[in-house]
């Protein structure tokens, strides 16, 4: 009767639903000059109830939906494989390592390191890729385009 | 006349006419390569035409929606894999076409019907955006905030697998949309006391981190995959007794394909099953389908290139998104200056014009490119996936920190990806997030100012036949998918 994922789902969402919630009561209070405008609070609040209700349904939606309610299930049918976490690590390691070695670094790291995270050994491609693509990128928008980026503490741009 | 003739003119620069040849290069190889979409290509594309001049800016992206659009067919036909999700019907009978030997033919099929379609949704975009524009411009603030609210019911059926998960996607869209600064009383909303948040959250880092890292995380289990290869093909034009039996798909597909463009938020992929289902059901060779029969091909084809002229209608005459990849272009549109809906239409239809001619334009380039490049087009997959997505992360970087010059910008787009994968393996769709956020602004703006014309007495709403047909449609399509589920049980 009930998917189990999808009442796990339910509850984030009403959870997430209730701490916005609580959050629009803290919403500063509005000058008596605007008084005849609708509140700040009113609109998102409004929001929050109909996603409130729609999640509500999600834990019988399989059940409703009947043959077709399957299909829901695919995508998550299979455990996250370990390589999609190593890849979600290893890009916020590589944001937050911006304002340290600069965008430069950080993008020659990108490219060498995701292939390698994924099984790729083909180093006639990888050193190729890993010295052109990123200057190629930069010299785009930074010199065509005039983008600043961040230099990092070690201050390696391209000239 | 005047305007059509300046907006072509606009178009005719021939620096505008390399940019376009160059997006739609990017939008039939973005097409073609599995897992990449149009409305990524769009994303990623926006950082990089903010600092140009409007009309070259939003003629690139419309040229690569249309290009990408046909692309999709290419790896539908060659290797049962759908570049983008409008080709998924193309493979039905174009894969089975291409086993046999017939991949030429298959890829004339395609590339002519997809012109056709292209053109057809054209001329109806030249005569009904001024027409809807000019109805528009009658709209009050309820009227608005009608269609809005009808805009976002639509989402309860675009293509995705459950019409609940879009709408809650829709409504956390709009929701994020509220972030920053309540226009009208200047209070600090969902802030949390954060300056960078006082702006709101940017699009650019949001559709990014949804369209192109969501999908790189996705395709990150099977980074290793390599698709077959595949024989290098030369294109056949259809034959005089191809032509015979496509033509009246084509018309068919072609006008539904435009139609269901024009519907807010329904875009292609829709259009296109549509398409193919229709060439069945009219067909004098049912039993061919699914075996490579011509009209498999051409009514998806004529259908989903259809929905690309159409789906630009709703998007420039009123500022409603007609799908995901014109959602991008709408908030192109705004960076740009723009205010789209019907004043677009009213103080510069030129500009309206341009990018009808550079639509135009971009369906011949297409052809050309689709004809004489498909040997190469159809190596496309051999790129390896441990190359290309990260490539798109490299674009992805650079684009979301281009906006805005800021870090912020970088993280938004890890946190939106993050969020767009955990949606993808739920069954949520992040388009409809995405129109959320873009018609969010609409939605509130409208609801505000009308709550204030009516002294804050909602159910004078209704006094408006406006307002009132708008909710009917309205409560249509959310009872739509349980309707349709009924017929689809019954049958």
């Amino acid at each position: 009767m009930i998917n189990r994922t999808d009442l796990v789902v339910s509850v984030v969402l009403l959870a997430v639903c209730g701490a916005l919630y609580y959050v629009t009561s803290t919403f500063d209070e509005v000058s008596p000059l605007f008084a005849q405008d609708v509140p700040p609070e009113r609109f998102p609040r409004m929001l929050l109830w109909i996603i409130a209700g729609l999640s509500l349904v999600l834990p019988f939606e399989q059940r409703l939906r009947g043959k077709r309610g399957a299909v829901l299930d695919k995508a998550r049918s299979e455990p996250v494989h370990p390589v999609v976490y190593l890849t979600g690590g290893f890009l916020v390691l590589a944001v937050a390592a911006i304002q340290l070695i600069g965008t430069f670094l950080v993008l020659v790291s990108v490219c060498l390191g995701l292939p390698l995270l994924w099984n790729e050994r083909r180093w006639k491609i990888i050193v190729p890729f890993v010295l052109l693509f990123p200057a190629l990128v930069m010299l785009l928008f930074g010199h065509v385009l005039g983008v600043y980026f961040e230099p990092g503490i070690l201050g390696i741009k391209l000239p | 006349m005047d305007a059509v003739l300046q907006g072509i003119l606009l178009m005719a620069d021939p620096m505008n006419i390399g940019l376009i040849f160059v997006a739609v290069l990017i939008g039939v190889i973005v097409g073609a390569l599995p897992g990449l979409s149009s409305p990524m290509a769009v994303a990623l594309l926006l950082p990089f035409t903010i600092s140009m001049e409007p009309v070259p800016a939003i003629s690139m992206m419309a040229a690569l929606y249309c290009a990408g659009t046909f692309g999709g067919s290419i790896c539908a036909i060659l290797i049962n894999a759908p570049g983008a999700p409008p080709a998924v019907a193309t493979a039905f009978d174009g894969y089975p076409m291409a086993k046999r030997g017939e991949a030429g033919r298959a890829l004339g099929i395609a590339a002519i019907s997809s012109i056709s379609g292209g053109i057809f949704s054209l001329i109806i975009f030249l005569v009904a955006t001024p027409l809807l524009a000019k109805i528009a411009t009658s709209f009050r603030p309820m009227e608005y905030f009608a269609l809005a609210v009808f805009a976002l019911s639509m989402l309860a059926s675009i293509s995705g697998k459950s019409p609940v998960r879009n709408l809650i996607a829709g409504a956390v869209g709009v929701l994020l949309g509220t972030v920053g600064i309540h226009l009208t009383t200047g209070v600090e909303r969902f802030t949390f006391d954060l300056p960078v948040m006082t702006g709101g959250i940017g699009f650019v880092p949001v559709l990014i981190g949804l369209f192109a890292l969501a999908e790189l995380l996705n395709q990150s289990e099977a980074a290793d995959k390599a698709y077959e290869r595949i024989k290098a093909v030369v294109v056949k034009l259809p034959t005089r007794e191809d032509f015979r039996r496509i033509w009246g798909t084509i018309l068919r597909s072609s006008g539904i394909g435009t139609f269901i463009g024009v519907l807010p938020a329904e875009g292609a992929t829709v259009a296109a099953i549509m398409g193919y289902n229709e060439a069945k059901r009219w067909s004098k060779h049912k039993e061919e389908f699914g075996t490579g029969c011509p009209e498999g091909i051409a009514g998806p084809e004529a259908a989903n290139n259809a929905a690309t002229g159409g789906a630009m209608v709703p998007t420039l005459a009123l500022g409603i998104p007609g799908s995901a990849t014109t959602a991008v272009i709408l908030a192109a549109l705004i960076m740009h200056g723009f205010r789209p809906g019907p004043y677009l239409m009213k103080q510069t239809p030129e500009f309206v014009y341009a990018i009808f001619a550079a639509m135009l334009l971009a369906n011949f380039m297409f052809l050309v490119i689709g004809l004489a490049g498909a040997k190469v087009f159809s190596r496309i997959t051999l790129i390896p996936r441990s190359f290309l997505w990260p490539a798109v992360f490299v674009f992805a970087l650079v684009g979301s920190y281009s906006y805005g010059a800021s870090l912020m910008d970088v993280w938004v787009m890890l946190i939106a990806g993050f969020i767009g994968f955990v949606m993808l393996r739920h069954s949520f769709a992040p388009a409809p997030l995405v129109m959320g956020l873009i018609l969010g602004k609409l939605v509130e703006e409208s609801f505000s100012q009308s709550m204030i014309l009516l002294d804050n007495q909602w159910w004078r709403l209704l006094e408006s036949p406006i307002v009132d047909f708008f909710f009917v449609l309205t409560v249509l399509s959310l009872c739509w998918p349980l309707i349709s589920t009924r017929f689809g049980r019954g049958g």
